[in-house]
């Protein structure tokens, strides 16, 4: 694939018309009281609007999300009529990995010919997430009852262990060093708010005014609540809760929304703002490693990646990881013997959190961004996923592409 | 006798305003009219409603049975056996309106017959229909089999239709279109080669007929429906949600498509506004051609704002660039929209702008928002809207139709002056007061005062404005920020007026309608004389919105008239209560009395024939007792209506203790500083500002 094949040749994603809300951190605005849902296909209409993307261009529509929201039964078709035309479509959920696995199976609708244009529409409210409660008949208390956010954050139920436990663990395989994790965070701390500061995300990122139901504003989401700037020293005055794992090293729960298009390579160049710009699909991999090692799994997976498409990450322009611990980064930057600082600009899942299904698909539009900005380049977006699973994409950006 | 332009009395056959006073009586007597359309009253024929238990021919039933009841006009409800009774649900809002009593005598009144659509009831020669209004479904050979059954019965019965959209031409019978809500909304539209006395006859009811033209759909249709087909294609380009859409369009345009289609009954609405597009469509092309969106929901009958559990959530605002895309796409559409209503000649100007008003909220009417840009501004925002949808630029635009908005036609909306060489008459046709008014009335002053007239009777144009309201306060939501803003509206509103009384030798002011308040009043009260028909009311409500009365109410009125009408107008001013007219007599206006004796007086008055009123004297001096009165102002538990008490006195004292010449200006300061106090914007004028500016 080094050569240029690709695995959708005929889908591209059209430049400039994604958007992402911002990441709230759970329980700081008013997101943590609405139906996630609605905000989603609301948001998205005006993303879309403000894009100049007619809703009625698209012909198909791939939702992701992990939480349950109120009438998730209804899925695409009922998002989407939020957006103001009913579509069909169906929803997707692979935990961590949904932000990305939406936005491939987004591009399969298209590369099979079923359809011409489908939006990919990722979402969560992790703050409030329901309870479910489930009649179990052979387990003494009858009924068993989750909170859907933490007790399955704390809890694996194959392998039994935490996600941070995990954590620990594979720190603890790779031997990592507290001293660089905490330098690696402070770092990303850095990189996100340089994006900050050179209006980078404001590119992606947008504002919204979430109304109660009287019609009168109960909040603007305008911002990543909740994300504020670390120091070296702080982080090194953390408490460990597991090897190399502290409250700074690690990601928050947040709640949010993002969406982009997959369509034809016509499409792409009607809806794009920049025709010129180029993106295509070029592979993608996913692996499942050893029980309680997750944060490694997402490196095999891009090793896999890397193997079966013949390309080094010297051919990769930009990478964008999900990194929910830094350690994630950290085994990245050992195993391939890649420097960290060269990853992750402009911030990442570490520092704006993690409402999970939106995730990977906020990181994936940033990568984009990023490498239009260079002029071209692949791009490689990564992260893990509950399960011990990692997933790789590999996406380029047409050379000759900076404005 | 002259005119500036035709009056629209004239449009229905019943010559001018100022024939009424010469003549000392209306053009048309109702019971004659009554008897011409439904014979004498030893063999009074019926009235006949086919249709009657849908909206429209329920509300019509309502409307006309409860004002042919008192002539003896029997009315026949005529509907499919198995219709859902439509008349019934009516009996409350009758009750409301006129009593049980009343409403008893008007149900009793009328007749609901049953048929199969094939064949008339026997029981129905026993009423002799005269006239037919027909509101059956809109299908075209289905009307037209419905008249020929009524015909072969009945063959010289009177057919109209209501229909939504079809030609006179097409249907072969004359059209009376009216306009929602039917059993209270006065207007309709009227096809027909002449002014016939079925249309006068609704005129005579105290109802609102606008002779149309004969062409696809109508004047009110046109505005409306093309307005929504409009927000529909900004839907389509930007993805607003509809129910945002309707806030911009309220804010720049007047009515809330959406809401009203929700309103009216989202199934129905949808289908008759789909059929007038798609019948515009076939004639007109893309601009009127209905969106995939509308023919869904037409399919559908699903509203348009979101369900209650879908309440919307995510707010939308547009920065000025994107505004400027809205208007485009919006104001756009309806002034092409426009210029084939105005290319066709579909209905006289003030006519086709005050309909959207009347009936749609528009504000101000089409052609009032046109003049405000002018035709370049016209052309250009159109051509713009081509850019957005080429489609439409291929059929339906006249922009010559714009060339001509510096004729009087144009320029006279809403104020229209007459004289016979010695008297003038200027009418006012629209029920509130704004600075469109403002300017024809400046204008019609001046054109009477270079044709050498100088005594003028001002009183409303016997047609389109039933009453006069006073101020349109969605002209204050500027003042609510900008006391030069709200001075501008008072200063200037109070020169307007000052004219009646500087600069005619007698000016009167005549109250037809059902009342005169607000900043109305004020204006009248600036004539040298007033009259009144004796039903009508009299108020000065602003304390109740609040605002203080801008246009020399806190003073003016003092000064004309003695220290007992001084503490009644104080108790008008601080009390927000409206009088009968014939209750004011003496200490507030000259004469009162029944709609002829009250025409007769006024035009004794203005002719200067011999009369027994005495020329008020306004004193120009301070006024040294009315301080006095202001003693015995006691407070409430409101402290909105308190401030608003204490404004309006403080306003009385400073400016009755000034002279004439300084009140003016007092007077328009206090009332634009208290524009932008905590209370006016808690009050009914901020709220309705909050509600529209969004």
């Amino acid at each position: 694939m080094k050569n240029g094949n690709s695995m959708f040749p005929d889908v591209r994603i059209p430049y400039g018309t994604w958007g992402s809300s911002y990441f709230p951190a759970w329980q700081t605005s008013a997101l943590a009281e609405v139906n996630l849902g609605q905000f989603a296909g609301e948001a998205a209409a005006q993303i879309l609007g403000k894009r100049h993307v007619p809703v009625g261009e698209l012909d198909y529509m791939v939702i992701g999300s992990t939480v349950p929201w109120h009438w998730k039964f209804w899925t695409a078709p009922l998002v989407s009529s939020c957006m103001g035309r009913r579509l069909p479509g169906f929803h997707v959920e692979q935990a961590c990995a949904t932000g990305l696995q939406a936005v491939l199976v987004g591009a399969a609708q298209i590369q099979t010919g079923s359809h011409r244009a489908a939006a990919v529409l990722t979402f969560d409210r992790t703050s409030d997430s329901p309870v479910g409660v489930f009649p179990e008949r052979r387990a003494y208390e009858r009924t068993h009852s989750i909170s859907d956010v933490w007790d399955n954050f704390g809890f694996d139920p194959a392998a039994g262990s935490s996600m941070i436990t995990t954590a620990g663990t594979a720190a603890r395989k790779y031997k990592l060093d507290r001293r660089e994790v905490d330098e690696l965070t402070a770092h990303r701390y850095e990189q996100y708010f340089a994006g900050r500061k050179s209006g980078f995300l404001d590119r992606v990122l947008f504002p919204f005014e979430v109304l109660n139901l009287q019609g009168r504003p109960m909040g603007t989401i305008d911002d990543d609540f909740g994300v504020r700037r670390v120091t070296l020293d702080g982080l090194k005055a953390m408490r460990e809760l597991d090897t190399c794992v502290t409250s700074g090293t690690q990601t928050h729960a947040s709640d949010g929304m993002a969406i982009l298009l997959t369509t034809t390579r016509e499409k792409a160049r009607e809806l794009s703002t920049r025709p010129e710009v180029d993106i295509q699909f070029v592979a993608r991999s996913e692996i499942r490693t050893r029980p309680s090692l997750m944060p490694e799994a997402p490196t095999l997976a891009v090793q896999d990646l890397l193997q079966r498409t013949g390309l080094t990450l010297k051919d990769i322009a930009v990478i964008k990881n999900h990194n929910p611990f830094a350690v994630n980064d950290a085994i990245f930057s050992r195993v391939l013997d890649y420097d960290w600082h060269n990853m992750n600009n402009n911030g990442c899942s570490l520092v704006w959190g993690h409402p999970q299904g939106p995730t990977l698909t906020r990181s994936l539009i940033e990568g984009l961004e990023e490498a239009v900005d260079l002029g071209g380049g692949n791009v490689l977006v990564f992260g893990c996923a509950a399960g011990d699973v990692g997933i790789a994409a590999v996406f380029r950006v047409s050379e000759g592409a900076a404005s | 006798m002259t005119t500036m332009r035709q009056t629209t009395l004239d449009t229905l056959g019943l010559g001018t305003v100022l024939d009424i006073f010469k003549n000392g009586a209306l053009p048309a007597e109702t019971d004659d009219l009554v008897d011409q359309v439904f014979g004498k009253s030893s063999d009074r024929g019926a009235l006949v409603i086919s249709g009657a238990s849908g909206i429209v021919g329920a509300g019509k039933t309502m409307q006309l049975g409860s004002r042919l009841e008192s002539f003896g006009v029997p009315v026949v409800a005529l509907d499919m056996a198995g219709a859902p009774d439509g008349i019934g649900r009516h009996y409350p809002g009758l009750t409301r309106a006129f009593g049980h009593e009343k409403a008893d005598a008007i149900m009793r009144n009328i007749a609901r017959l049953s048929y199969d659509g094939k064949q008339l009831p026997p029981k129905l020669k026993d009423y002799s229909p005269r006239l037919l209004i027909e509101a059956i479904p809109e299908i075209l050979e289905l009307k037209k089999a419905h008249y020929t059954i009524f015909r072969a019965e009945f063959p010289d019965i009177d057919i109209r239709s209501v229909t939504s959209g079809f030609p006179s031409s097409q249907l072969g019978v004359g059209i009376t279109h009216p306009a929602f809500p039917h059993e209270i909304n006065k207007v309709w539209e009227i096809v027909e080669p002449k002014s016939s006395a079925t249309t006068q006859l609704l005129w005579a009811l105290g109802l609102i007929p606008i002779p149309v033209s004969d062409d696809w759909s109508f004047v009110l249709d046109v505005l409306f429906c093309g307005l929504t087909q409009a927000a529909l294609r900004y839907h389509e380009a930007s993805n607003m949600p509809y129910w945002k859409i309707d806030k911009f369009v309220r804010k720049f345009v007047g009515p809330n498509p959406f809401r009203a289609h929700d309103a009216i009954g989202a199934k129905g609405a949808n289908f008759l506004t789909w059929s007038c597009l798609h019948h515009l469509g076939k004639e007109y092309g893309a601009l009127f051609t209905p969106t995939d969106d509308l023919v869904e929901r037409k399919d559908s009958g699903l509203n348009w704002y979101p369900p209650n559990h879908f309440r919307p959530l995510v707010n939308w605002k547009l920065d000025a660039d994107e505004q400027d895309t809205f208007k485009t796409w919006v104001l756009g559409a309806l002034f092409q929209m426009t210029s084939v209503m105005l290319k066709e000649k579909r209905a006289h100007l003030s006519h086709m702008n005050i309909i959207g008003e009347l009936c749609a909220q528009f504000s101000p009417g089409v052609l009032a928002h046109l003049r405000s840009l002018g035709a370049d501004r016209v052309v250009g925002l159109v051509d713009a809207y081509h850019a957005f949808h080429p489609a439409a630029a291929k059929k339906a635009w006249h922009p010559g139709v714009f060339d001509n908005m510096d004729d009087v036609d144009w320029q006279q909306l809403y104020v229209n002056a007459e004289h016979d060489g010695a008297v003038g008459v200027i009418t006012i046709g629209r029920e509130s007061y704004n600075s469109d008014v403002d300017a024809e009335l400046n204008r019609a002053i001046d054109w009477l005062r270079s044709e050498k007239i100088d005594r003028v009777i001002l009183t409303g144009d016997f047609h389109l404005s039933t009453q006069l309201v006073g101020a349109d306060t969605s002209e204050f939501f500027p003042a609510l920020e900008s006391t030069d803003r709200g001075f501008e509206i008072s200063h200037g509103w109070s020169m307007t007026a000052r004219r009646f009384h500087d600069e005619f030798e007698v000016s009167v002011g005549f109250v037809n309608g059902k009342r005169c308040w607000g900043g109305c009043l004020e204006l009248f009260l600036h004539c040298h004389y007033m009259v009144s028909v004796e039903d009508a009311t009299l108020s000065f409500p602003e304390v109740t919105l609040p605002v203080v009365p801008g246009v020399e109410g806190c003073h003016w009125p003092f000064r004309r008239t003695d220290e007992d009408g001084q503490a009644m107008v104080m108790n008008l001013l601080l009390g927000g209560r409206p009088i009968r007219a014939s209750d004011a007599t003496g200490w507030f206006i000259d004469h009162a009395g029944s709609l002829n004796d009250a025409i007769t007086v006024a035009w004794k008055i203005a002719s200067g024939v011999d009369h027994t009123y005495a020329l008020r004297k306004v004193e120009e001096g301070p006024l040294a007792g009315v301080s006095g009165l202001l003693s015995h102002i006691t407070p409430t538990k409101d402290p909105g209506a308190d401030a608003a008490r204490q404004a309006i006195v403080d306003t009385i004292r400073a400016s009755c203790e000034a002279t004439l010449a300084d009140a003016l200006t007092i007077q328009a300061k206090h009332s634009a500083g208290f524009m932008t106090s905590p209370a006016v914007k808690k009050g009914a004028v901020g709220s309705a500002a909050t509600k529209t500016l969004v």
